[in-house]
């Protein structure tokens, strides 16, 4: 057996504690992990192999990853929410000898079969980036990789309720699940989408600690009900926490403890910071207490240099001499802080979604009555940046139109944080001296 | 005040095929008005063109209004 893997972790935890709760019912570890026994009675052939893990239901995914922790070579995970198309690529990217859709059947033979291995190594955790330039990138973790933030202390932790607001298969869902199940707290899982809704069962189940982004805090101001949450701890992740939430939530929530996260799909959780400011202190950087070893680059870039770091060739491509990970986020030191400005990529973030500038570009150029357009992001209060186009139009006309044709175009082709909050008509579109187009953040 | 920030939310709910609920007041829930937080966050962006300020910015206190009679209440505070 593995040392350590999730269900040693469980071991640890008094079985009669409950460790989730929805609106089916409640959990205890005890329950969690026979069900998960079960599963590997059910799966034999699991064991040593590489297994996909495609759109399951929260408390599935959660039995699974109990269940294949240490057993399977590789998990991968993949949320509902992308394409058959987009699922049956990555499962073959990332070389999957079984599917799973759903627990209630066995999982799917696939072709591609390995020389079958005895020896039991620590199973990798494969997540795909959640960026929306062309197809997701499948990036490799491990338990240690994914869990660097987690606070493991099981006797505070029976305290604490978590409320899951995010999708369990991606980096920040799978974050607060580890933190709950490693801790031995509460998870609560709501079945419905509306924030409402979910805010009144958060409320219902006594849900004491929440992590979101600070663009999803900002909505869950504005609803009634989260006023009511007895809310201990408050975890920002995401996107870049600014004073402006950070104050209003201490201001809300006064006995919580707020904490704003660095962590990213590719370099793994890095580091918390608690003092409640924006930002994070300049001595960190190049040694001090820092959590991580963190460097800034002649060209303003983070750099972190994790005790682990994520595998797969996207990461080894961004990685330095020193063994530094490029993480491609702008920082500006002022003081003794250093600021978050965005992505250097000019990756534009709506409150937490990624949109690639190009991509959007490249949608509204096809349009014959577009000669050309820049797409870059605009800060917004609510949601932290959003999308705007500066259009070149091919010829004089209508341009409400022209807008209109714009947007109906953009939504039936992209998400629809993608498409442009904001169309402007310009006679010239700004480019620098290097004849790049210009991005203003 | 309310009128040219009603008449925002028509025009982004057109823009955005969003259908607004068919009577709003002030007391109207903004996250239930019919526009999303995305639709939100457009409409606060358009009002700073369009008024010139963005009172959410601003604020040494965070507030995030919950009804359309607080949304109004704010940007009436923060006038120039």
């Amino acid at each position: 057996m593995i040392k350590e893997s999730l269900d040693t972790f469980l071991q640890d935890i008094a079985s009669d504690r409950t460790c989730l709760v929805s609106p089916s019912g409640v959990i205890t570890v005890r329950e969690l992990r026979e069900a998960a026994q079960q599963l590997v009675k059910k799966t034999p052939s699991i064991k040593g192999r590489a297994v996909a893990l495609c759109g399951l239901t929260p408390h599935e995914l959660i039995t699974a990853l109990v269940a294949f922790d240490g057993y399977a070579r590789s998990m991968l995970l993949l949320p509902a929410s992308l394409s058959e198309e987009v699922t049956t690529m990555l499962v073959n990217a990332a070389g999957c000898e079984w599917r799973f859709d759903s627990l209630k059947e066995q999982p799917a033979r696939l072709n591609e079969h390995k020389e079958g291995c005895s020896e039991l190594q620590p199973t990798t955790w494969i997540l795909a980036t959640s960026g929306t330039t062309g197809t997701p990138k499948l990036i490799e973790h491990s338990l240690e990789t994914l869990s660097r933030t987690v606070k493991r202390n099981v006797s505070r932790g029976g305290e604490y309720t978590w409320g899951l607001v995010y999708d369990p298969f991606r980096f920040a869902g799978l974050q607060v699940v580890l933190q709950s199940l490693l801790s031995g707290s509460q998870l609560c899982i709501p079945s419905e989408r509306d924030i409402n809704t979910q805010v009144r069962y958060f409320s219902d189940s006594r849900v004491n600690a929440l992590s979101a982004t600070p663009s999803l805090w900002r909505k869950l101001l504005m609803t009634e009900g989260i006023h009511h949450l007895p809310l201990r701890q408050i975890t920002l992740g995401g996107e870049i926490a600014d004073q402006g939430i950070l104050d209003a939530l201490k201001q809300i929530f006064p006995q919580a403890r707020i904490i704003h996260i660095y962590a990213s799909t590719e370099a793994g959780a890095a580091f918390a910071v608690q003092d409640g400011r924006a930002g994070f202190p300049l001595e960190w950087v190049d040694g001090g207490d820092a959590p991580v070893h963190i460097r800034i680059s002649e060209r303003n870039h983070l750099m972190l240099k994790p005790a682990q770091l994520p595998g797969g060739e996207e990461i080894h491509n961004r990685i330095d001499r020193d063994g530094y990970l490029d993480t491609q986020d702008m920082v500006k030191v002022e003081g003794e802080r250093v600021f978050f400005l965005g992505r250097a990529s000019g990756v534009i973030n709506v409150g937490g979604n990624k949109v690639n500038p190009e991509e959007v570009e490249n949608c509204i150029r096809e349009m014959s009555d577009v000669a050309d357009v820049v797409v870059f992001g605009k800060k917004s209060s609510m949601l932290g940046q959003l999308v705007v186009a500066e259009v070149l139009a091919a010829h004089d006309g209508d341009r409400t139109e022209l807008k209109k044709a714009i947007l109906q175009h953009c939504r039936a082709r992209m998400e629809n944080w993608q498409v442009p909050a904001m169309i402007k008509f310009v006679n010239t579109l700004a480019e620098n001296a290097a004849g790049k187009r210009e991005r203003i953040n | 005040m309310k009128e040219k920030i009603l008449e925002t939310m028509r025009e982004i709910a057109a823009d955005s095929d969003l259908t607004l609920v068919s009577h709003i007041d002030d007391s109207t829930v903004l996250l239930e008005s019919g526009l999303d937080s995305l639709g939100f966050a457009i409409l606060v962006a358009s009002l700073e063109e369009k008024l010139g300020y963005d009172p959410f910015s601003m604020m040494d206190e965070p507030v995030y209004p919950r009804t359309l009679g607080e949304f109004v209440a704010v940007y009436e505070r923060f006038a120039p």
